[in-house]
């Protein structure tokens, strides 16, 4: 081939590599924007303050895409309303979503970590039944054990207490956190890539279990230490069923926000005009969860590509 | 491994059991109460005066407010956390005494209060019975009907009174003209309670004293007379009708209110429904007043006897009250207490207040002339006079929903009842989840077998094994 | 078939192992109680009676405790709500022992509630298991006894309380790790489990009782079972009509979302980390934004949106392509069901392919480039490199996810609950047009408060994905290879 047709050649493949380059990048901006859509709407909805011509509120879903007008008072309102007879509710059930999440985080991460190491690293007697039986425990539709769990719970006073309703508040949190040791096969997946040798030769120096996994282990895992606090950290704040029969129906001022959110729009007389603020809420809760995973975000997909290899 | 966990199992077993045993039947010195959560503010704040102002009272009052759709559900799922006193409509008294949540009243008093206070009709319905006795269990203290808001902008006052007016007003709006705020058996009392406009009779008698309050019922407990036949009819061609009837939109039925929808101009609803309207029409657009009259028309009398073209109907609605109930769990060291606080809170005086703060509609004989002395004194706006003022003279046409059988309201608990109504309305089959099979529910023995099929189900509760080969064609 | 052949003779083993196993065990019984010393003998009547006599104090107290401890509960019965447990919930388990209750004193308001036969049913198991675990502990002291019996014979020192508490963060660390998630499973998990599986053969049904006025209930055997096939009892034909299209929905819906989230997962993957690409971070983060959305959030904004009066309809009706408002989600009972379940498996693509653009961008650029340049080499197109070398190598790789992917949707409850809430209803039926066997179940359980109808259904779906499961996993490189891999 002579020089000049390897050079036109050439040229020609850059343009079809530039063709399919432009159409890669207008159809990822496409299915990007269809992506967002939504979310953006959700925020828009949030901020919008339109009023009847007398001077009442819409807070419909209206028929039109981006808002009229914008404005802060579906934040106002819903940090000062009263909803259920509880003052100023929306606050509480964020800290009450925030003091629930962090001690399921820290409980749930400490027993996901510790179960998974047994499981990969020690060896026992009824080591592969208990990995069986766990697998089997989480094919359960969950909420069908949920009202044996709210009995259990009452009968040690961790719910359902007039006298104590706060006390439902660490029932939710051992509801929780008590499956939480099941459901260790990711963080396995994670130690499995760890060398066993590592291991051994500690042993052969003398060290304990207990020092392995306290001083040559728990270094190495950070990135499964922080995927699973984030999964537990978020899972408070997405669960809206569980949480409301642990509760209680009666007990708003405990509720935890994503059940607050969500009797806003669906109560048996569904008030559709609070959607705007519903929408402020959903904003509320979104900004710290996806800010979170916008740092730990490296984490994560370390996390979901070992559970998808090891399954 | 096992010695461990089994030594820390049983130890968290063991503390938590012997944690347990030692609650009983307890009293801690507080009354706690459930009411709807619009009136938890008002409560809480008038309980606190009554404690403050009777030093021997000796408990503390603690109110929270409840989803009242969905309470009877809560207090059934696990009566021992419910609260000692609390509110439902009149209808779930039969199922929560039956199924030993509420306990009955016994204080003189407050039994010569409930007599004196309350229109003959919640008499008959807040009684049950307990080991064959009949016994109080409910303290009624809000009144609860149907009526009709409507965009005021769009439907002229003559136009409000007639379905005729609203579907000549939605013709020239472009939208529908009328829906409901829900599909369930208490919403579709409209059609099927409709009262006949010049005595006031219902056409249906539902349960034994199921009479409307002004006229009375004809006929027996039959839902297939002529006249029931012919209104449905007359609702089937009315919801045919592109400006007819609507049924409410999942977007909800305030955004087929709203104006820039082009949803429908009129909504059957009730006082709790106040906020919501308001929201959708804005205050000054808010018309509200009674459930519309109809006309037959030929179409719908068509091959019935007992009714002729031209007759008017008034939809109906059921007239419904919400009553105080203490709860069967509650401590008996609690109980006169109780009825002494029960006896207080459903007080003229206290329901009156409950008006002007929460427009909850007293359910008091003669609130009415309250209602209208509040308006006068300019203490509330038109449109909530309005509100109570259409309510109270629609709970003149209604009547109470029914517990069939003395303990239950197969009404409201649908077993599929509604269902039944929407597929007539929509004239679909219905494919009953029985051994009976509605083909169709357009022809006139459709309509006969579904409403056949409606009464079956409430006084069963369960779907007949078959129709019966001629359906009575009583007037 | 292979590897069944082998697994055959395994299993075969492991069998007669069992009966070995518990021969032995009965022997070692007998053996315990000749050989062993008088604490070994008292321990078998009094817990930590043998720990006491080789001089451990603290263990032998633990063993009394716990023995003290059971003991109570089963005679003194501690009861709740009524409900005692111990002795009595044995012999209330049965639900022949109950009572209306309903007495009531008109002059001091004293009511009398009957039996709370769930709580029965519950406690029954706790005492029961209660029970296991006092063997478990009985067993435990003497075989703990007996080893110092035998340790001293060779002349070992019994271990101190200290010196067993070190053990744990050594030679038993796996028993301080796995304790904590054992008591939290049992409690939590398993016992709650086994206490709605039980229910199944029970007539707990709210709606049947409330009509009979009577809080209890009692045990029917297989009835509810029959009534899939013979459609008697109060729910029993709506589960024989429905079951059958609701499971058929099930599985359809499972292979839609999983397949088209997997394959448009790795398209979209292809797409961001195209060589030359730039703003691959960008384009990456705005689809993790979406996954870090509560789905609640995500999925009721698509609700809305798609709403009879939303933005959409209103956009479609301006634009002229639509006159009257299209039911999106069957929320209308006269709504499309074929819609539906089309918007719901697309708006589960929206949900779905972030997570397997996630997982399979990291697979695609562990996959060896020398692959690839011996098909280019050969001359190979763009598109056969892809079905060639890409594709089978993220299948491969990914297949584990796919499987745990696919029993995730059987039982994906967001996505049809807060989207269509299982509509466009059917007429005169629960179930409804896009209702999945796992929406369907909270219906009649949450909803109906029929718990017998509802454990019915659950142990079906868990049948399904048991099945399911136990196959591929027990096939897959993952399990078989475990050990190997280590």
């Amino acid at each position: 081939m002579s020089t000049a047709g390897k050079k036109r050649k050439f040229s020609s493949q850059s343009r079809n590599r530039r063709i399919s380059l432009g159409a890669t990048y207008t159809v990822l901006s496409l299915l990007s924007v269809i992506w967002l859509i939504p979310l953006i709407w959700i925020v828009l909805s949030a901020f919008r303050c339109e009023y009847q011509p007398d001077g009442t509120f819409i807070g419909r879903v209206t028929s039109s895409f981006f808002p009229k007008q914008f404005g802060l008072k579906n934040f106002e309102d819903l940090f000062t309303a009263t909803y259920y007879g509880v003052p100023k509710a929306f606050p509480r059930w964020m800290l009450n979503t925030l003091f629930i999440a962090i001690i399921d985080c820290i409980i749930s991460t400490f027993l996901v970590l510790s179960v998974a190491y047994c499981m990969s690293k020690l060896k026992f007697k009824l080591r592969k039944p208990f990995m069986n039986i766990s697998m089997i425990l989480g094919l359960f539709p969950g909420f069908m054990s949920m009202i044996a769990i709210y009995f259990l719970l009452k009968s040690v006073g961790l719910t359902g207490n007039p006298s104590h309703p706060e006390y439902s508040v660490v029932g939710l949190i051992l509801a929780y956190s008590a499956g939480a040791g099941l459901g260790f096969q990711i963080a396995k997946g994670f130690f499995d890539v760890l060398p066993n040798a590592l291991v051994e030769s500690a042993k052969l120096d003398g060290c304990t279990n207990f020092k392995i996994f306290r001083r040559i282990i728990l270094p190495l895992s950070k990135p499964i230490i922080i995927y699973q606090a984030l999964m537990s950290f978020t899972g408070p704040w997405m669960d809206f069923i569980f949480a409301k029969v642990i509760i209680g129906a009666d007990n708003a001022k405990y509720w935890t926000v994503s059940v607050g959110l969500y009797s806003m729009l669906f109560g048996t007389h569904p008030d559709t005009n609070l959607f705007t603020q519903f929408a402020a809420g959903c904003v509320i809760v979104a900004v710290p969860i996806v800010t979170l995973f916008m740092f730990l975000q490296q984490y994560y997909v370390e996390g979901v590509t070992a559970g998808a290899v090891k399954g | 491994m096992k010695r461990i966990t089994a030594i820390m199992l049983v130890l968290a077993m063991a503390v938590s059991l012997l944690a347990g045993c030692g609650k009983k039947e307890s009293d801690d010195g507080v009354i706690r109460v459930w009411v709807g959560e619009e009136s938890a503010e008002f409560y809480q704040k008038i309980g606190d005066e009554y404690v403050a102002a009777h030093s021997d009272f000796g408990y503390k009052i603690e109110v929270k407010g409840m989803d009242t759709g969905s309470i009877a559900g809560t207090i059934t799922n696990d009566p021992t956390a419910a609260a000692d006193i609390y509110t439902v409509a009149h209808d779930n008294i039969g199922k929560l005494a039956s199924t030993q949540c509420a306990k009955p009243i016994m204080d003189e008093t407050l039994i010569a209060q409930v007599k004196a206070d309350n229109p003959a009709s919640f008499q008959k319905v807040i009684y049950s019975t307990l080991n064959d006795k009949s016994y109080l269990y409910g303290v009624p203290y809000i009144s609860q009907a149907l009526f009709m808001y409507y965009n005021k902008e769009l439907v002229t006052e003559e136009q409000a009174k007639t379905f005729e007016g609203l579907q000549e007003a939605a013709k020239a709006a472009g939208t529908k003209a009328i829906t409901v705020t829900g599909d369930d058996g208490y919403n579709m009392s409209f059609a099927l309670l409709a009262t006949n406009a010049n005595d006031h009779s219902t056409t249906v008698k539902i349960f034994e004293g199921a009479e409307s309050v002004s006229g009375g019922a004809k006929g027996e407990s039959n839902c297939q007379g002529d006249d029931t036949v012919a209104i449905f009819r007359w609702l089937q061609a009315f919801a045919e009708d592109p400006n007819g009837f609507k049924w409410a939109s999942p977007d909800g039925w305030d955004a087929d209110l709203d104006k820039d929808n082009k949803g429908v101009l009129a909504v059957i609803g009730g006082a709790w429904h106040y906020n919501t309207a308001k929201a959708a029409l804005g205050e000054t657009n808010l018309g509200i007043t009674l459930i519309p009259t109809f006309t037959l028309t030929d179409a719908s009398v068509e091959g019935l006897s007992g009714v002729k073209a031209g007759d008017v109907y008034r939809g109906g609605t059921f007239a419904d009250c919400k009553c105080f109930m203490i709860n069967a769990n509650s401590a008996t060291t609690k109980y006169a207490k109780e009825q002494e606080l029960i006896l207080y809170l459903s007080s003229k005086e206290v329901q009156d207040a409950s008006y002007l703060e929460c427009l909850n509609v007293p359910a008091y004989v003669g609130a009415a002339d309250y209602i209208k002395q509040c308006f006068e004194e300019g203490k509330v706006t038109e449109s909530q006079y309005n509100l109570a003022a259409a309510q109270v003279s629609m709970a003149e046409w209604g009547i109470p929903q029914p517990f069939i059988t003395g303990t239950l309201n197969t009404y409201y608990y649908s077993k599929n009842a509604p269902a039944v109504f929407r597929a007539v309305i929509d004239q679909t089959a219905y494919p009953t989840t029985g051994d009976v099979i509605l083909q169709e529910t357009t022809s006139l023995d459709g309509v006969r077998k579904a409403l056949y099929l409606i009464e079956y189900l409430w006084m069963h509760g369960v779907t007949p094994k078959e129709f019966p080969a001629a359906l009575p064609e009583k007037a | 078939m292979a590897s069944n052949k082998n697994h055959a003779p395994k299993k075969n083993q492991e069998k007669t192992g069992l009966f070995e196993g518990l021969r032995k065990k009965c022997e070692n019984f007998g053996k315990r109680f000749a050989d062993g010393s008088l604490g070994t003998k008292l321990s078998h009547f009094i817990f930590g009676a043998g720990s006491f006599y080789h001089g451990q104090y603290v263990k032998g107290a633990l063993f009394l405790l716990i023995q003290l401890g059971i003991l109570a509960v089963m005679i003194f019965c501690p009861s709740i709500n009524g409900t005692p447990y111990g002795w009595k919930a044995l012999r209330n388990l049965p639900l022949n022992n109950v009572t209306e209750g309903g007495d009531f004193d008109p002059l001091t308001g004293q009511f009398t509630v009957g039996s709370d036969c769930k709580l029965m049913v519950l406690f029954g198991f706790v005492t029961i298991a209660l029970i296991i675990i006092y063997f478990m502990v009985w067993n435990m002291n003497i075989q703990s006894s007996y080893q110092t019996d035998m340790d001293l014979k060779i002349g070992k020192k019994p271990n101190t309380f200290r010196e067993d508490m070190r053990s744990l963060l050594d030679g038993k660390f796996h028993v301080l790790m796995l304790t904590p998630t054992c008591i939290a499973a049992a409690v939590f998990t398993i016992l709650p489990t086994i206490f709605m599986i039980a229910l199944a053969f029970t007539t707990y049904n709210s709606q049947d009782m409330n009509d009979l006025g009577t809080n209890l209930f009692h045990w029917n055997g297989l009835q509810n079972f029959r009534a899939v096939f013979t459609g008697e009892g109060s729910l029993g034909v709506e589960i024989k009509n429905r079951f059958m299209p609701v499971l058929g929905w099930t599985f359809l819906w499972a292979i839609f979302a999983t397949l088209t989230c997997y394959f448009g997962g790795i398209i979209l993957a292809l797409l961001i980390n195209k060589k030359g690409l730039k703003g691959k971070k960008v384009f990456r983060t705005i689809f993790i934004f979406t996954i870090a959305v509560p789905q609640f959030i995500s999925l009721l904004a698509v609700r809305n949106l798609l709403g009879e009066y939303g933005p959409v309809n209103s956009l479609l009706q301006d634009w002229g392509i639509t006159k009257e408002p299209i039911g999106f989600l069957g929320l209308h009972p006269s709504d499309s069901e074929s819609l539906a379940k089309f918007m719901v498996i697309l708006i589960n693509m929206w949900v779905g392919i972030p997570y397997t653009m996630l997982m399979t961008s990291g697979i695609l650029m562990n996959i060896p480039t020398d692959l690839y340049e011996a098909a280019r080499v050969d001359g190979s197109s763009t598109m056969k490199m892809f079905f060639k070398i890409t594709l089978p190598y993220v299948i491969f790789i990914t297949t584990p996810y796919l499987i745990s992917s696919f029993v995730g949707n059987i039982n994906s409850f967001n996505t049809i609950f807060l989207l269509t809430g299982g509509g466009p209803t059917y007429t005169g039926y629960q179930a409804g047009g896009t209702d999945l066997l796992v929406t369907w179940l909270y219906k009649v359980t949450i909803d109906q408060g029929s718990y017998n109808t509802g454990a019915v259904i659950g142990i079906f779906t868990f049948l399904i994905t048991a099945t399911i499961t136990l196959i591929t996993y027990r096939r897959s490189k993952a399990y078989n290879e475990e050990d190997t891999f280590q």
